[in-house]
């Protein structure tokens, strides 16, 4: 009798602290914009509303306010449903707010328990209103276009990997800078265009997908991207273009003095396979692929070379270079390193393995 | 003045091995990575093991100590017999006091997790009424039962948790940990000092030394129990150095907990809560363990039944709870206990060793003269 009290009265005390959120009672958001225009901030949620079945149809809430941190609030104030962000897949900057610095979102969101560390984040060139509606007026039943192209393409593509983690390492590092998925607005469809560059919290700038190949191996990411190379000069488009399947790559930095200024030297050295290339480039005359070979590897030092140049111009380091001299010098002063980094010497040297070109000659 | 305890009352040698593992890691191991990768940065893991082997030094003084009082083997009858009634009682009524406030201090810390993690909007009080009322049924069946929620407390977690601490590897950097050696002795031996708090939970022993079953022989177990703490320790200092750099855990207050939310499985996306779940498991034991040793110092010194004594604390405790709420008091009782442990351990233990030792070599010349 007495043991029978004592589990009814645990059973009521335990019930009790029950808090529980049915998911046909709250509107779990998926994806989040931000946007700044005429001096006011604008957030849009797309959240999916349960069909029959496996069906889900991406519905939008927008909202406008000329602080950020009341959105939510402000777009529960539109819901009938309680609003929840622990389901929050990505979250899409529009350029301008970009450019204003986005720490106060990332800061709420590295202090927010609710969401996970995987959350994606992207800028969009134009407006992320205007792109999260597309996708939600194009496809049917997926929330989740945005999110799966950009997983995808981290995966088997040539985006380095992002999201909320990296993002965060990489602003709170004193070497280095951050960087996100750029999307653009392309007819009725968004597409991947590269990548944003941040210097601290703003938007400065973005490389071409393209270039976001070289950007992912120089990061020691060391699978998967495609880069097409020129390797002749017989005019005809694509009668003298080479495409180079990266299968495994490593970079290498050497950090050196000469003189009074630092030398960098970077080593890549890429097993690649080819997935095409021209006709007249016939495997079983060593000479010439060697002397295709040796072209890959002029125009990808160029092309690295190019885009050194180009962080330095801007005064950031998405490569965490400061974080691998960090890793080498005794004391380091980011401060004293970043005043030389736009003079430092860079030097890629790159080798390129031609490990396989496919099933047929 | 007291006789021995009862054999059936005793636990075998090797379950120390748990005892002070399970009580040595608690919610510290959550959030210590902070203070000492500000002090040492990349080689904090280095402040990790000096703290260790001192942890270790600590724990052999403790039973040189120990084997040295005759009769009941706990500090409270040493004081007793050492310090006379008086004198002897006011320390041993110190002991009470951080005994207490050991398992208050945990206790808060837990809820506080608890309620910034999973329930923002549960009261302090429903949840330290549920856990004090499962620590009085578990502490009224004995020491062998606290010691055997021990044994679960190590397992469980071990087996759930521990797992998880790698999956965030998939981030690792690292270079993170070059250069070495980068910090000066001075900032290394501060970081330690940080550390040296985490390692608290084994004197405890103090007083369920005498319900070990040839307690001397139980000495390599114990040893065991703090080498196995600097190895999981010094597992999640590194994980996090290679997946954290210095800037970013100054801004993480649980930076093991945010290590928690990288591990994915496709029915469970947000492993954290699992892990905030199981720690109760962790947690239990340690407050298990010190209420225990709170009621046996009341029992010994006011010679109180425990299962008298055993409600009243509880229920200060529970009043305790209640107090603190906010989250720079609760930071400060925290700071407060780890300071009162660091010096019960680290200065009065040592003390108390010098003296006792003195004190039986004028006795022994004493004795010889006439």
């Amino acid at each position: 009798m007495r043991r029978g009290l004592l589990w009814v009265g645990a059973l009521l005390l335990l019930g009790g602290c029950a808090s529980s959120r049915p998911i046909d009672e709250i509107q779990i958001i998926q994806q989040m914009g931000y946007d700044f225009e005429n001096g006011r901030y604008t957030g849009t949620a797309v959240y999916p509303t349960f069909k029959q079945g496996p069906m889900t149809k991406p519905n939008m809430l927008t909202t406008t306010s000329p602080t950020i941190y009341d959105l939510i609030p402000r777009l529960s104030s539109k819901s009938a449903l309680p609003v929840e962000e622990g389901q929050l897949r990505l979250i899409l900057f529009g350029k301008e707010f970009a450019r204003r610095g986005v720490t106060q979102i990332t800061h709420s969101l590295a202090r927010n328990n609710k969401v996970g560390s995987h959350l994606l984040l992207g800028v969009a060139e134009g407006r992320a209103k205007e792109l999260l509606n597309i996708t939600a007026n194009t496809t049917l039943s997926d929330t989740l276009y945005l999110p799966n192209l950009v997983e995808q393409n981290e995966q088997s593509m040539n985006l380095p990997k992002t999201n909320l983690h990296l993002f965060l390492y990489r602003y709170f590092s004193p070497g280095s800078d951050p960087f996100l998925p750029y999307f653009e607005k392309k007819g009725d469809f968004v597409k991947l265009e590269g990548v944003a560059l941040f210097r601290d919290d703003r938007y400065v700038g973005h490389v071409s997908l393209r270039d976001s190949f070289l950007m992912k191996i120089l990061l020691g990411e060391t699978k998967n991207g495609v880069y097409q190379l020129k390797v002749g000069n017989r005019g005809k488009q694509g009668e003298d273009r080479v495409m180079l399947q990266n299968l495994w790559a490593k970079p290498k930095y050497e950090w050196k003095r000469n003189g009074s200024r630092h030398v960098l030297d970077v080593f890549v050295h890429i097993h690649a396979s080819v997935r095409d290339y021209p006709s007249w480039l016939d495997q079983s005359d060593q000479d010439l692929f060697a002397d295709v070979k040796k072209k890959m590897q002029n125009e990808l030092e160029h092309n690295m070379r190019r885009l050194f140049r180009y962080f330095q111009k801007k005064r950031i380091d998405p490569l965490g270079i400061g974080d691998f001299v960090r890793s080498v010098t005794r004391h380091w002063d980011s401060d004293a390193f970043y005043r030389e980094y736009p003079d430092l010497d860079i030097r890629p040297h790159v080798t390129v393995d031609i490990v396989h070109t496919g099933i047929g000659e | 003045m007291k006789q021995a305890i009862q054999e059936r009352f005793l636990i075998s040698p090797f379950l120390v091995f748990f005892v002070i593992h399970a009580t040595q890691v608690g919610v510290g191991a959550l959030n210590f990575q902070r203070p000492l990768m500000k002090e040492a940065g990349q080689d904090a893991w280095m402040a990790v093991l000096m703290a260790g082997l001192a942890a270790h030094v600590l724990i052999w003084l403790m039973y040189r100590l120990l084997s040295h009082s005759p009769s009941g083997g706990d500090l409270v009858s040493l004081h007793e017999q050492y310090f006379g009634r008086w004198i002897g009682g006011v320390l041993s009524f110190g002991l009470l006091l951080y005994y207490a406030l050991a398992a208050l201090t945990v206790l808060q810390a837990y809820i506080e997790i608890i309620k910034v993690w999973v329930f923002p909007l549960i009261g302090a009080w429903q949840f330290s009424l549920m856990f004090l009322l499962l620590t009085y049924y578990a502490v009224l069946g004995g020491f062998r039962v606290v010691a055997g929620l021990c044994v679960w407390g190590v397992v469980i977690p071990l087996a759930t948790i521990f797992p998880m601490l790698f999956f965030p590897l998939e981030y690792a950097q690292y270079r993170n940990f070059l250069p070495m050696f980068d910090h000066s002795f001075g900032q290394l031996i501060k970081a330690a000092k940080h550390m040296a708090l985490q390692y608290l939970g084994f004197e405890m022993l103090l007083m369920y030394y005498p319900f070990l079953k040839q307690a001397p022989s139980s000495q390599k177990w114990a040893h065991a129990a703090n080498a196995f703490t600097i190895f999981i320790y010094l597992v999640v200092i590194f994980i996090s150095i290679v997946f954290y750099n210095k800037e970013q855990v100054a801004h993480m207050t649980w930076p093991t907990l945010t290590l928690a939310k990288i591990p994915e499985v496709p029915f469970i996306e947000r492993m954290e809560y699992i892990v905030i779940s199981i720690y109760v498991l962790v947690v239990f034991p340690i407050i298990t363990v010190s209420v225990w040793a709170a009621t046996r110092v009341i029992k010994q010194l006011f010679a109180v039944q425990q299962r008298r004594s055993l409600p009243v604390l509880l229920a200060c405790l529970f009043v305790g709870t209640l107090f603190f709420q906010e989250k720079t008091d609760i930071e400060r009782l925290t700071e407060w206990t780890a300071k009162a442990g660091f010096y019960l351990v680290a200065v009065y233990v040592p003390l108390l060793y010098v003296y006792v030792w003195t004190a039986e070599k004028v006795k022994k010349a004493l004795q010889q003269k006439p």
